[in-house]
């Protein structure tokens, strides 16, 4: 595998355990800059763990996470946040009592710089900018109905979408997307995999965990399987439903339904781990 | 130094409420993440109204005056309603609509909005002076050596002993304390697993206002006297005992509840009665900032966001 | 201004500007349980000030916030690290702390009281609790003040999103801890004298709840709870008084001073907790006053 200049995001022997039962053992993959990517496994197997271990919200036990070169395994998420790293959460975690547009804007809050950006009203006509950037931002994903509605307010699909806006907000090298299509109708789904193109079409690079195969092959080139915390698969989206590994994990040796059947249903993407 | 020994043995005696009204505390933060502010007027209400029993008998004229045990009883039995009246309006309603970081607070504001309820009704019926509490063990000393050791006080230490002790074999063996456990670990879970949540966390609360009520009782006979502020006075110096101890331990609520008996007469000894509420606070904002967790304290209460 | 009215109006802009000294941190996430505390710290470093110093009393008001402002930063800055309990639980402890202290301070007259000689008439009061009222909406416009509400509904994603939550918590706290001292100040020189009684640990839990029960979405609900639970109060005095039907419950015939305030204020509380917990002004409800949200949206609808 290439190392180094084009490699933007590496896992290193990630490794993490609750209680003494590890969830995740000596993980490693690379995404090279600008790759859509996804990560796929059975349920349990460590994808939301390894995208808490990356963005921040735990602390691994071993291994390293490179983000271009530098390793940000024990660096406050504030700072991975500052250095390129957004995420969505795979059950929205929109602020409530926020609007759409204040809701965009706490994504753009790591590119304010100093306590004038912090402490001026918003309102102010230097300050105007950060509405207008998110404004425009939420026109040109078609999400600009309710600008000034609190987004507890809104359908399933829209909060998802602005999720996906307010982690773009920051500006981010790599983008992790947790279940981006779960809960989404097939149109929505079409919706969503047009804008994500769009997302990286601009040079940011995906990491998506999600269970819709069909969705993951139609988007991402890469696919990294995991099960029971380990990486058994790494390779081409395309290559995943023939590894007998993978149909082995998602249907079981000794399944009824044999390899045919589980390759068939790979195949549909009518499997869903969920 | 018999005055220092003296002054410890009372430390210790005092501390034996502490201990029961702590445990009150540490039962409903460990099992149900909720610091319920009702403990200290619960206890106070115990006594009061076994004091108010004894005056003017049941309410609604029932019956005549009672005797002391009799009053007592009917104290515990007013604690334990008050209690499961609170349960009814706190701790079934803990969702907020859209579930941000205020909605684990929502027991604990209702929590303090029946601090407000039960002490100023009380006052109102009441006033604030101190009233006697004649009980026939008022006056019975055991004396060893030049040390005064009152009876009374020393059933309730080893009663209040016996109650932690009782409590977590309790937890440990009995369905019920494995249920309370499996909700302390995690709600969700237990009630996937077949627990009865609904009617489980009622028992706790019964549990809470019978530790408030027996630390109503004991306080009622070694001060034989009762007042309206011993829930401000007393009850809230076990929030110092529990936080102490360790948020959540059982065990703690021991070490805890008798540490502040004990600072608190040690403190009227060398420094007079009015510096009381200074030290034990000042102790206890100091042990916040020191050692949160207290000395048998686990991280894990107090995840919920307030 | 004279008079009863008068006093009436002094009170409600203390509670105005105390209720923002409580709604800061608690639309931060973090309920203060000590607001009466830090008030009490501005009323007696006013008192302490004006007595023993001949200092211009815009210096004192300064000083004042600031001796608050400083222990509210020290007490957050070493509390906020731990679990979120643990701070209802510090700012109860300061409460009783404050009190416990207070009384044995011979140079604060102790339980006594302490005499605040010059006095302040109630434009003075008035003008700056409308500055507090500016400055908070000015603040929570700001970016500051949206990642405070940011963090109050989700601390972790904000944390993610590179708010600073720890710090924001201490800020918002210290803010809190300087218009307390403000308050206490307004007290001082209006009333001109303080006893410690007034500021026990009874008046910083009636606080938060009028903060809470105006709800703390928006700066307005602290305006609303203040000006109810004090105004309410005032209007029934007379009513009340004459209803002696409780105490006589029992047979015995209690005092019937402000106690019932309380009860109120209690019953209150119990049950917006179990219909509205989110206090009587939200955002939502603004929205639908103010924007005339369409009913579509307003519906919330859940995933397939």
């Amino acid at each position: 595998m290439t190392a180094g200049a084009d490699v933007i995001l590496s896992l290193r022997g990630v490794t993490k355990a609750f209680a003494g039962l590890k969830v995740v053992t000596d993980v490693g993959f690379e995404v090279p800059r600008g790759q859509r990517m996804a990560l796929i496994g059975p349920n349990g197997a460590g994808k939301t763990t390894i995208f808490n271990l990356i963005s921040g919200v735990f602390r691994l036990d071993e291994g390293a996470i490179l983000l271009q070169g530098a390793d940000i395994a024990r660096r406050p998420a504030g700072e991975r946040a500052a250095m390129g790293l957004a995420r969505s959460f795979q059950n929205i975690r929109l602020m409530p009592h926020l609007s759409v547009v204040e809701n965009v804007m706490v994504g753009q809050h790591v590119r304010t710089r100093g306590l004038v950006d912090l402490l001026t009203p918003l309102w102010l006509p230097r300050n105007r900018i950060w509405a207008e950037e998110a404004e425009a931002r939420l026109r040109a994903f078609g999400l600009d109905t309710y600008p000034n509605v609190v987004t507890a307010n809104l359908p399933y699909g829209i909060r998802k979408k602005i999720e996906v806006v307010r982690a773009l907000m920051s500006r981010p090298k790599v983008l992790l997307l947790d279940e981006p299509a779960a809960g989404l109708n097939p149109a929505e789904t079409s919706s969503l995999r047009d804008f994500l193109m769009e997302v990286a079409a601009e040079g940011v690079t995906l990491l998506v965990v999600e269970h819709d195969m069909a969705f993951v092959r139609s988007l991402c080139e890469r696919t990294v399987v995991l099960n029971f915390g380990r990486k058994i698969y790494d390779g081409p989206t395309a290559g995943v439903q023939d590894d007998p590994g993978v149909l082995e994990a998602y249907l079981g040796r000794r399944s009824a339904k044999g390899k045919d059947a589980a390759a068939a249903a790979l195949a549909e993407g009518s499997i869903h781990a969920s | 130094m018999t005055l220092l020994l003296q002054q410890l043995i009372n430390g210790l005696m005092l501390g034996a409420i502490y201990v029961t009204v702590a445990l009150a505390f540490n039962l409903t933060i460990g099992i149900l993440n909720f610091l319920n502010f009702t403990i200290p007027p619960l206890f106070m209400l115990t006594a009061v109204m076994a004091w108010a029993a004894t005056q003017f008998g049941l309410p609604f004229g029932l019956t005549g005056p009672l005797g002391w045990a009799a009053a007592l009883v009917f104290g515990v039995v007013v604690a334990v309603l008050a209690s499961l009246v609170v349960e009814r309006m706190t701790f079934r309603y803990l969702k907020t609509r859209y579930g941000d970081a205020t909605e684990h607070a929502i027991p604990l504001v209702s929590s303090l909005g029946f601090l407000l309820i039960f002490q100023n009704l009380a006052r109102m019926a009441y006033g604030t002076d101190p009233e006697r509490f004649a009980t026939p063990f008022n006056d019975m000393n055991l004396r060893l050596g030049g040390l005064i050791v009152s009876l009374p006080q020393l059933f309730s230490l080893a009663l209040a002993l016996l109650i932690v002790f009782g409590l977590s074999r309790l937890l440990k063996y009995t369905r019920t304390g494995r249920a309370l456990r499996s909700i302390a670990e995690n709600p969700d879970t237990a009630l996937l697993m077949g627990v009865d949540v609904g009617r489980i966390v009622p028992v706790l609360f019964v549990l809470t206002g019978l530790l408030c009520g027996i630390a109503g009782a004991i306080f009622a006979i070694n001060y034989g006297q009762v007042y309206v502020g011993m829930g401000d006075e007393v009850g809230n110096k076990a929030i110092a005992g529990m936080v102490l101890g360790g948020l959540g331990s059982i065990w703690g609520a021991i070490a805890g509840g008798l540490t502040v008996g004990v600072v608190e007469t040690l403190s009227i000894q060398f420094f007079g009665g009015d510096t009381v509420q200074a030290v034990v606070w000042g102790l206890l904002v100091v042990a916040l900032i020191v050692r949160p967790e207290g000395f048998f304290g686990h991280h894990a209460i107090g995840k919920g966001k307030l | 201004m004279s008079g009863y009215l008068g006093g009436v109006l002094v009170i409600l802009c203390i509670n105005v500007v105390l209720a923002y000294a409580v709604f800061l941190p608690v639309a931060a996430g973090q309920l203060n349980l000590g607001g009466a505390a830090f008030q009490a710290v501005g009323a007696y470093a006013t008192g302490y000030l004006a007595t023993n110093y001949d200092l211009p009393v815009p210096l004192v008001f300064v000083a004042s916030g600031i001796a608050s402002g400083l222990i509210a930063f020290v007490f957050a800055l070493s509390i906020l690290r731990t679990r979120s309990v643990y701070l209802v639980l510090a700012t109860f402890a300061f409460s009783e702390f404050v009190s416990g202290v207070i009384v044995n301070v011979p140079a604060l007259g102790g339980s006594m009281g302490l005499p605040v000689p010059p006095h302040l008439g109630s434009t003075v009061v008035v003008a700056v609790t409308a500055a507090t009222t500016v400055v908070v909406l000015l603040l929570m416009q700001t970016r500051f003040g949206m990642a405070m509400r940011a963090i109050h509904d989700d601390d972790t994603v904000a944390d993610l999103m590179g708010i600073g939550v720890r710090r924001t918590r201490v800020a918002a706290f210290t803010v809190g801890g300087v218009l307390a001292g403000i308050a206490g100040a307004l007290y001082a020189f209006y009333f001109n004298f303080v006893d410690i009684s007034n500021f026990g640990a009874d008046s910083s839990i009636y606080l938060l709840l009028f903060v809470l029960l105006g709800g703390t979405q928006t700066i307005w609900g602290p305006l609303i709870g203040a000006a109810f639970f004090t105004v309410v109060p005032e209007l029934f005095r007379n009513a009340v008084a004459e209803l002696p039907a409780v105490t006589h419950l029992f047979g015995f015939s209690g005092q019937l001073d402000t106690s019932w305030r309380f009860v109120f204020l209690g019953v209150a509380t119990v049950v917006m907790m179990v219909v509205r917990p989110e206090g009587v002004v939200t955002r939502i409800g603004l929205g639908r006053l103010l924007h005339r949200t369409p009913a579509s949206v307003s519906e919330r609808s859940q995933p397939a």
